[in-house]
């Protein structure tokens, strides 16, 4: 039961040498959005100022939902609120949303937010503006932002602008597409004249923990799945384990039923 | 008014509107039935709305979005060239001023004291009637002179001047000379011209920015522009005392002394014109006074300007060279608010003067006309009346080169208080909050107390409007139409994208009412919003419903100017026969900067990109994206104070003191402080902005540059003690 894994169809790609910290594309976000007042979708990640006066540096960049192809949210939602789209779209239905919070442990990156002050907080995160790109129209963030420092396309033209940018400047970027291979691999993408760490961007692995999840959860279902239930560790997928136990479940009965009706027969 | 904002009441937005609407449904939605008819909007009344942002003066192209009747969301217009699709963070979050839940939505009229904030509802004849007849009874009694007019730079702005010169005065307070009076009037003496045209294309090289913060005073094309130059590596020279936004993408970043711009360009025309490096041809074909600059600019060497600007004078060689062997394809940005020491003027000088000699006319800079268009047809005015009162801001008896339409507002006050050449009595403010602007708050209020009656005309309670004793509500920017603008080949349409909220009206309704209340209504010959564009568009045969869906109208091209400029001479003028002859050196010369005694500070001010000056700190959604404000103070003078981040300061110039939270930085220079402007409102009816940080202008100082007329802002000296 190998999981595919797509490439999505569409990409950011973001580059930190033409951010200004302007924040213009969190307010385009929380205004198209309706972002709680109290709560974002995307942060500003920085340097700081760094040096010492007066040789001085400062790099910025905005961060929001990577939108990884093997999402580690999605594998942790107990209820499915949290899925990939066909498109690559890392969705969250709030009508579903529990409130569990295990998305926010479960992501590496740090993205889903909370309404911490709400009676009934739900979880806070981009969704590329998908009713944006339904009337072709680029998310919120990448349309407004004055530099050109987000851009927006298909996957697969991002991903070789970044290859083709961080070729021909080798001096001013760091030789490294941030999301190409991170978790998995995601669709927003970054390039950076400074290491990423330096910017705040989390280490993130090249596999998602979505995937040893899944490795545990199908190699050995029910007797796993128990088990992950009771450790009920942030990082365990319980959607899937119930859904690979609902399945389960319903081809037993199937099964059942199969054999009942041969030996009615 | 409450304050609370969470994404419940979010989803409310627009509460008021509905409200509003729910009165108003008596009358036909026209604003709706407009856009309907022109395919803006749906049946269910949702669509675009192509209008002009006016979070700032550059005055963005955008769409707006509607629903139900409601904005929802901004966006970038691609079909204007200052927009191209983009909105800067002010733009995006501009519903929120038209949806600020502290608008006044009704005329009012003040009950208590000056600056109580307590005043009642009327009615709009009420409103206009009593502020007609105390305007009235002023022009009776004393003169129309002893009524001051003031009103910051905006589209309706030829209405509020043609109420002003039908009334009789002279008095006019524009923000021009607290903003870049010393740039224009420098442009105008050396061009011709207000503010020549940058041009940031493909070829270009290197740019020299003197504290030009373009990536914090946002100007969404320009910004763009520089951003995407910065991106192809083009070499970017960047003068400021502080590290900012601008300072991190820079290629250098060079923390000049403040004052001292005006050495280090001189130093560069020394270098320029000492090692022939100007372009010979250009300069004797198109420049007047090139002796007499050679002459004066000798002894300025660079080694004369290091020890004066800190910097090395091997810097200051090599980027005279590197700026000559990139020429043509150099600029050295003019800057716009750099008139922050009384030299100023001669600072920006030198840098017009910069361009010129390196010939990088109609390749990095070109002619720009002003906000006019002789394609459009104007609105028949009969001849004003003659004026024979000298002016209150002494412009042009004391500052003989300022245009009367900039004016120094900053020197009306003392002629106020002092009640010399006369006494001032009234005061009429539209769209402008000097109680913020002006430096030297406390002198502006005693000022205000001089006065029999003060109206203020703007969409929320500002300071001023505070401190008024009638308040005038204007729609805002996204409920009202204001006149066509023309950029380049088109001439824009602002255009009301939802009905105005309550009893808010437009300027040019407001200018007219009051006109005719005043026995001035044969000035304002315009029926309504609509027949004054209408009476714009005649010429070009088309009406304001033909160019709604679109929001602009093609003008037919205007002349190409290619070489000629409108001075005396009819060239450049490097030597300024206009300067010379009132007493003014004809080319730029050194004039030391005062400097700050032991243990005190420069007090530096400079644009935040999520605030336009003192206007949109109320602005919850800015408010929300916004850093706090703060004094910043550079680390190693801290550590030697024992002061840390965060700590609570007190500071002390020679006119105010202000308590703020210290920013300890490495970002700024030792003997610099930078308080973060437009913050400190005196205005309870500012329920967002109200307690926030510290208020720049109690604490400047008023420094006018003689020449230009330009508020010296960062003339100002502190100290800062902790407590």
């Amino acid at each position: 039961m190998a999981h595919q894994v797509n490439n999505p169809r569409y990409g950011f790609l973001i580059d930190a040498s033409y951010c200004i910290d302007c924040r213009s594309c969190m307010v385009a976000c929380s205004v198209e959005n309706e972002v709680p007042m109290d709560s974002t979708r995307i942060w500003i990640k920085e340097t700081g100022i760094t040096g010492k006066y007066p040789d001085l540096k400062r790099f910025t960049a905005p961060f929001h939902c990577m939108h990884c192809k093997d999402p580690s949210c999605v594998s942790a939602c107990t209820v499915s609120a949290l899925t990939r789209s066909e498109d690559g779209i890392v969705n969250y239905d709030q009508d579903l949303c529990i409130g569990c919070r295990y998305c926010i442990y479960a992501c590496p990156f740090g993205v889903p937010n909370y309404e911490w002050d709400e009676p009934l907080p739900l979880v806070v995160k981009c969704d590329m503006c998908y009713a944006r790109l339904a009337e072709g129209q680029q998310p919120a963030c990448a349309a407004t932002c004055p530099t050109g420092a987000i851009q927006f396309g298909k996957y697969e033209d991002m991903l070789a602008e970044a290859h083709r940018k961080i070729s021909e400047q080798p001096d001013k970027y760091v030789q490294h597409v941030y999301g190409e291979e991170e978790n998995g691999g995601t669709a927003t993408l970054y390039i950076s004249p400074v290491p990423f760490e330096e910017l705040g961007f989390p280490i993130a692995g090249e596999t998602s923990p979505a995937y040893s999840n899944r490795l545990v959860t199908e190699g050995t279902p029910m007797v796993a799945g128990m088990m992950l239930v009771g450790l009920s560790g942030a990082y365990l997928t319980i959607k899937h384990i119930k859904e690979e136990a609902a399945r389960e479940r319903e081809e037993a009965e199937k099964e059942k039923l199969a054999q009942a009706a041969v030996e009615e027969n | 008014m409450s304050n609370e904002f969470s994404r419940r009441n979010f989803l409310q937005l627009g509460a008021v509107t509905a409200g509003a609407l729910a009165v108003g449904q008596m009358l036909p939605p026209a604003v709706a039935r407009a856009a309907e008819a022109a395919g803006m909007l749906n049946s269910s009344g949702d669509g675009y709305v192509p209008s002009m942002c006016e979070m700032c003066v550059w005055r963005c192209g955008l769409l707006a979005r509607v629903k139900d009747g409601r904005v929802v969301k901004l966006e970038g217009n691609p079909e204007h060239p200052h927009s191209r699709g983009h909105l800067c963070v002010r733009g995006q979050s501009g519903l929120f001023n038209t949806y600020d839940p502290d608008r006044v939505l009704n005329p009012l009229i003040r009950v208590g004291k000056r600056g109580e904030g307590r005043f009642r509802k009327a009615s709009w004849d009420e409103a206009l009637d009593y502020t007609a007849s105390r305007m009235l009874q002023i022009k009776e009694t004393y003169g129309p002179e002893a009524m001051v007019f003031s009103s910051t730079h905006n589209l309706s702005q030829v209405q509020f001047e043609n109420l002003l010169y039908a009334f009789g005065s002279p008095n006019y307070g524009t923000q021009r000379s607290l903003c870049f009076n010393a740039m224009i009037v420098a442009n105008m003496m050396t061009y011709g011209m207000e503010e020549p045209e940058r041009i940031y294309d493909e070829d270009l090289q290197y740019i020299i920015l003197t504290g030009r913060n373009l990536m914090e005073a946002i100007s969404t094309s320009e910004t763009g522009e520089l951003s995407a130059a910065i991106g192809r590596g083009v070499k970017v020279i960047y003068l400021d005392p502080r590290f900012t936004k601008t300072a991190a993408k820079a290629t250098e970043w060079l923390p000049i002394k403040p004052g001292t711009d005006l050495a280090f360009h001189l130093a560069l025309l020394h270098v320029i014109i000492g090692e022939g490096l100007y372009n010979h041809r250009f300069v004797d074909s198109y420049t007047v006074g090139f002796d007499e600059l050679a002459a004066e600019v000798e002894q300025y060497t660079p080694e004369w300007a290091a020890p004066l600007t800190e910097i090395d004078a091997d810097t200051i060689r090599r980027i005279a060279r590197e700026f000559a062997a990139a020429a043509p394809h150099a600029l050295a940005h003019n800057g716009w608010r750099t008139s922050n020491f009384i030299n100023s003027f001669q600072t920006q000088r030198a840098i017009t003067i910069l361009n010129a000699l390196v010939g990088n006319w109609n390749v990095t800079m070109r002619a720009a006309g002003g906000e006019g268009s002789s394609a459009l047809g104007s609105i028949p005015q009969p001849p004003y009346p003659r004026i024979s009162a000298q002016r209150l801001d002494h412009v042009p008896a004391r500052f003989p080169v300022v245009p009367l339409k900039l004016g120094v507002f900053q020197e009306l006050r003392d002629s106020i208080l002092t009640g010399d050449p006369y006494q001032a009595h009234g005061w009429f403010i539209s769209r402008q909050n000097p109680v913020m602007s002006l430096p030297d708050r406390a002198k502006t209020l005693q000022a205000f107390e001089m006065m029999d009656f003060i109206v203020t005309v703007d969409i929320i309670a500002n300071d001023t409007a505070w401190f008024s004793d009638v308040i005038l509500p204007e729609a805002s920017y996204l409920e009202r139409y204001d006149p066509l603008l023309p950029v380049g080949d088109r001439a824009y349409l602002r255009q009301p994208v939802i009905e105005p909220q309550g009893e808010a009206k437009s300027a040019l309704w407001i200018y007219k009412q009051l006109g005719e209340r005043l026995g001035l209504g044969d000035y304002f010959q315009y029926e309504d919003e609509e027949d004054y564009i209408n009476q714009q568009l005649a010429p070009l045969g088309v009406t304001v419903d033909d160019i709604r869906s679109k929001g602009y109208v093609d003008l037919p091209p205007g002349e190409e100017i290619g070489f000629e400029w409108n001075t005396p001479s009819g060239k450049i003028e490097l030597f300024s026969d206009t300067l010379a002859r009132v007493g003014f050196s004809g080319v730029p010369v050194w004039d030391a900067p005062p400097e700050p005694p032991e243990g005190q500070f420069y007090l530096l001010t400079g644009k935040v990109g999520q605030a336009t000056q003192f206007g949109t700190q109320n602005n919850q959604m800015l408010h929300k994206y916004a850093d706090e404000p703060r004094l910043w103070f550079n680390d190693t003078v801290a550590e030697d104070r024992g002061l840390a981040d965060g700590d609570w300061v007190e500071v002390i110039s020679e006119v105010g003191k202000a308590h703020i939270r210290l920013r300890v930085t490495p970002a700024i220079r030792p003997d610099c402080v930078y308080l973060t402007p437009g913050y400190g409102h005196l205005s309870k009816g500012l329920t967002t902005a109200f307690g926030l940080g510290a208020s720049d202008s109690a604490l400047h100082v008023t420094y006018t540059d003689p020449i230009s007329g330009s508020q010296a802002l960062s003339q100002t000296f502190v100290t800062v003690r902790k407590v």
